[in-house]
Order: C-alpha cells, then structure tokens, then sequence
C-alpha cells in the first residue's frame, strides 16, 4: 500500500499507508491527522483539505484537477500557493508511494 | 461535556417555547416572531420570505413560537463559525424529534460531537463518498427513464408522486436494504414527523419509526446482506461492536434524515424551472456546466436548518449568547448572503464556486450530500433530454409544506 506523509504545520509527522484508489484527504481523515478536516468528504464544497504539495511531488502530482478545485483554492483560509491543492481530489497511485503533503496552519 | 452514546440520557437543556418562556438576559428589542416555518406568509413563499430576512430583521434575532424559542443566524460567516465550533455550539441534544426518556438513545451521528463522531462516520462514509455513490449512478439513470416512460405519454404528471419522491426515496431504501413495498407508509412516517408541526403527532410516529426499525435491525442482525443497515447492525470499530442503543440511534437517524430532504429539493427545483424557461434552455445549452447548475440551484433551493445549543456564554455579532440557549442557522437565508453571493436573488450558473450551505459545514456536514447532487444532477440530466419544455399546469397555487424541510405540497406539470 502507498505511504503518505503528512506534515503537520507544527512540524509533526504521520506516515500513513493509504491504499490505491483513496484520496489523500480521506487518508487523513481515517487516520486521526488532524491538519485536514475534509467536512464536505469530497465533494468540492468547502475547501477545507487544502494541503501544499512538497516539491518534489508536485510535477507527479499535478495541478488542479478541475476548475472548481481552482476556484475553491482561491479561498482558502491559509494562504495559497503554487503548490496548494485539495487533498480530496488526488487519488492514490503506484506513482504516489511516498507522496509528502505539508498541511495549512487552519483550515478555516 | 462529550454523551456516552452507549448509555444514552436525555438532554437537560431547557425547552423554551413561547413569549412566557423568553429569559430575562435576552434584549428586548432583538426578539421577533416570525413565523418561520409555518406562518401565511413564510407558507406564501418560503425562500423569497428567507431571502426577505437579510433586509427586514437584525442578523442575529430571538425567535418566539410555540415549537420553540430559539436565536436565528442570517448570516454566512456566522454559520460558517457556529457549525464549525461544536465546542461552543453543540449538536448534542438539538435534535427536535421526541423520543421515549425510558427508552433514549442518541440520533447517531447527528447528536455526537467530535472527537466519537468520526468512528461513526467511518463505518458508512465509504458507501456514501462520491466514488461510493458514482457506483450507483447507471442504477439511478435507469430508474428516472423507468419513471419518466410512466407518464410522459400523458403529457401531464404530479411530479412530487412520480417523480421527485420516487427516485430519491428509491435509490435510498436500496442502499439502506429497506423494502420498497413499504415506500409509501416511510414518506408518510417522515411527513407526520417533519411536517406535522405537533409534538404530539410527532412522539405517535416515533413511536411506529421505532417498532419497525426494531424488528428490520433484529432481522439484519440474523440475515446479513449487503444495505447500510445491515453494515450499521455488525458494524465492530476498532473491534467493539456497537451497542443496540448505538445501532437503533444511527439507522433511526438515517431513516429520518434521507427520506424526505432530496425529494423537497426537487420538487423546489423543478417548480422554479417550470416556471422559468429562459433557465431551462440555459442549461439545456450548456450541459457541461450541469454540476455548477446544480449547485446554483441547491443555494436558491435549500431546504433544511441547522439548530445548535451553547455550551458555554459566548458573544457573537456583538449580541450575548448565554449556555443553553439554542441557536438555529436559517441556512436558506445564508444562502441569500448579499455579502457572499452578489445579487442574491438571480439565479447565475456562472458564480465563483463558494461554499453553499445546502448541506451545512462543520462535522456534522450532510453525509448523503454527494448522493444528493448525484441524484439531481441525473434527474435533470433525464429530465431535459426528454421533457424540455414544461411548465407549471395552469390554475395551480401551490402550497408549501409547514416544518424542518421545506418544499411545496404538490407540482402539478403539464407539457
């Protein structure tokens, strides 16, 4: 199963094994990280998954998915940045085994 | 103060209904009685009345009636806060319907706070996550075409009988392993506690909610199959399982919750498309912006309310809350914010995507939500391919149900 690191704003560190197919916010969620609270479970309503992609990852990992995420992000509660996305909308592949993620002071 | 869901008391929040039962730190000049939910007028046009809130009453007010005293939040921001602050605002005994106090239990996980919130949700969110509900979504279209053939040779129907129930109350007893041959008997079980606005009518159907979905659980519990009812009844977090009390509290909670709500949205929605045209060619023309069109109209159209109880005095919009009070978000009315959403009245497929609050924020944000917009998006999607024009059958006035879910009694159309 693919490892995720989440990265807390305060430096704390979770690597957690999420399997192929999840999200990155579910991961989270279903793990007790607490930097991604994830209330809407998905459905690109409430920006509140925001993570910032380590950049390393950020080429794999990509933009955006769609313009709702694009325009979500613009409202995020911590500041956005080239790398912000919503955890909700990257799916876990082979090619994410080892994925960092650091995660936004707050999310709302 | 977190409950123990496995050993289930009622609430102690007093229960304050009426002008006699106002408490004395409440000002004077912020209390009103509006009438929300059953008033001629709120009945007249629930949503214009809502959206009427922003510019005739203060953004945070007391409301006196008889189903219960309650402060009202118009605004956006001060929702957005309250609801994600269960520490100060809690769903913990807000939830209107009476139950036995010699036989309580928790609604489950509406009624549990965080942190014990989350082990409920993780038992039920993989079937209702938008990959969940995207499984469901050849089955969802078949049944609107299976539904749409019923009458659309007659070029008339009612569309909350044939269309707006059926379809969301169908996929859901499917998913919950419910008998569909019970559909009508469940709708009326939720129309007399939703709608009936009489306590008494209430605690008589919770009564018969409660017999039934006792004797469904024990049946699960023997023959196991794969509906959430089912997952719910052998559900073991972190290896316990849950209790009876546990088990009941979350599928009586589900039963309530996914009755009733899509099918008023619908019928909301298709309402004002028949009677607007010009917004129905507009989406007709543009069927790839369908999810925006769906969220557009869930911000105009949402149907339910949010009621929470202070934990503690805190001060919010300048106007001192006490602990105990309860506070409902109109979440209608936010959806009205001028200061969120710009010209709050016109229906605009084309908004910044912003946090609409069809399905309220914070932990206790609606589960069935994807399943909702899912089911909309498909029976519009259904819908206009094969009904493009339609219109309301003339003569209609229509009516709008009193209570917690609003939405008109019956939509008449003709094409």
């Amino acid at each position: 199963m693919p490892t995720v690191h989440y990265i807390e704003a305060n430096g704390a560190s979770h690597a957690i094994d999420v399997p192929l197919g999840e999200n990155v916010m579910r991961g989270a969620l279903y793990n007790n990280v607490d930097g991604i609270v994830g209330e809407c479970g998905g459905g690109l309503s409430c920006a509140t998954c925001h993570c910032y992609v380590d950049d390393a990852w950020t080429a794999r990992v990509g933009g955006p998915a769609s313009k709702d995420e694009e325009e979500l992000l613009e409202g995020t509660a911590s500041e956005t940045k080239p790398n912000s996305r919503l955890s909700c909308q990257i799916v876990i592949s082979e090619a994410l085994d080892g994925l960092v993620v650091h995660l936004p002071e707050s999310q709302y | 103060m977190a409950v123990d869901a496995a050993n289930p008391v009622p609430p102690t929040y007093p229960r304050r209904a009426g002008m006699d039962q106002v408490p004395p730190h409440i000002p004077q000049e912020l209390i009103r009685s509006v009438g929300i939910t059953f008033s001629p007028e709120f009945l007249e046009a629930p949503h214009a009345f809502m959206a009427d809130l922003h510019d005739k009453q203060p953004p945070l007010f007391y409301d006196v009636s008889m189903m219960g005293n309650s402060w009202q939040a118009l605004k956006h921001a001060d929702a957005l806060f309250i609801l994600r602050h269960p520490d100060i605002f809690t769903n913990e005994g807000a939830t209107p319907f009476p139950r036995d106090p010699d036989d309580y239990y928790y609604f489950i996980p509406q009624e549990i706070d965080p942190p014990h919130h989350r082990k409920y949700r993780n038992i039920v969110d993989p079937v209702f996550s938008p990959q969940g509900v995207l499984k469901l979504e050849a089955k969802i279209r078949k049944l609107a075409n299976d539904l749409i053939d019923s009458f659309i040779d007659n070029g008339e129907c009612e569309f909350a009988e044939e269309y707006g129930r059926p379809l969301p109350v169908m996929v859901f007893l499917d998913i919950m392993g419910l008998p569909q041959d019970m559909r009508d008997t469940f709708v009326s079980w939720a129309m007399d506690l939703l709608h009936s606005n009489s306590r008494e009518i209430m605690g008589e159907t919770m009564v018969k909610i409660t017999a039934y979905l006792k004797s469904a659980i024990a049946d699960k519990k023997a023959h196991p199959d794969d509906g959430v009812v089912s997952l719910i009844a052998h559900a073991a977090p972190g290896g316990v399982p849950l209790s009876d009390k546990e088990v009941f509290g979350f599928v009586a909670f589900l039963f309530i919750a996914g009755l009733d709500t899509v099918f008023a949205t619908m019928n909301n929605m298709w309402l004002y498309l028949a009677e607007n045209p010009d917004k129905v060619a507009e989406m007709i023309a543009d069927p790839d912006n369908i999810n925006a069109q769906v969220e557009e109209l869930l911000r105009v159209w949402s149907v339910t309310f949010s009621g929470r109880v202070l934990t503690q005095d805190f001060e919010l919009r300048g106007v001192q809350l006490k602990k105990d009070d309860r506070i409902t978000c109109i979440l209608p009315a936010c959806n009205f914010d001028p200061e969120v959403f710009p010209n709050p009245r016109e229906v605009d497929f084309h908004r910044p995507r912003q946090t609409v609050l069809a399905f309220t924020v914070g932990p206790h944000s609606c589960m069935g939500a994807h399943l909702a917009r899912l089911e909309i998006k498909i029976g519009l999607q259904e819908w206009l391919k094969r009904i493009p024009k339609f219109a309301v059958k003339p003569g209609t006035h229509t009516e709008y149900r009193p209570g917690g879910v609003v939405g008109p009694e019956a939509v008449p159309l003709v094409w």
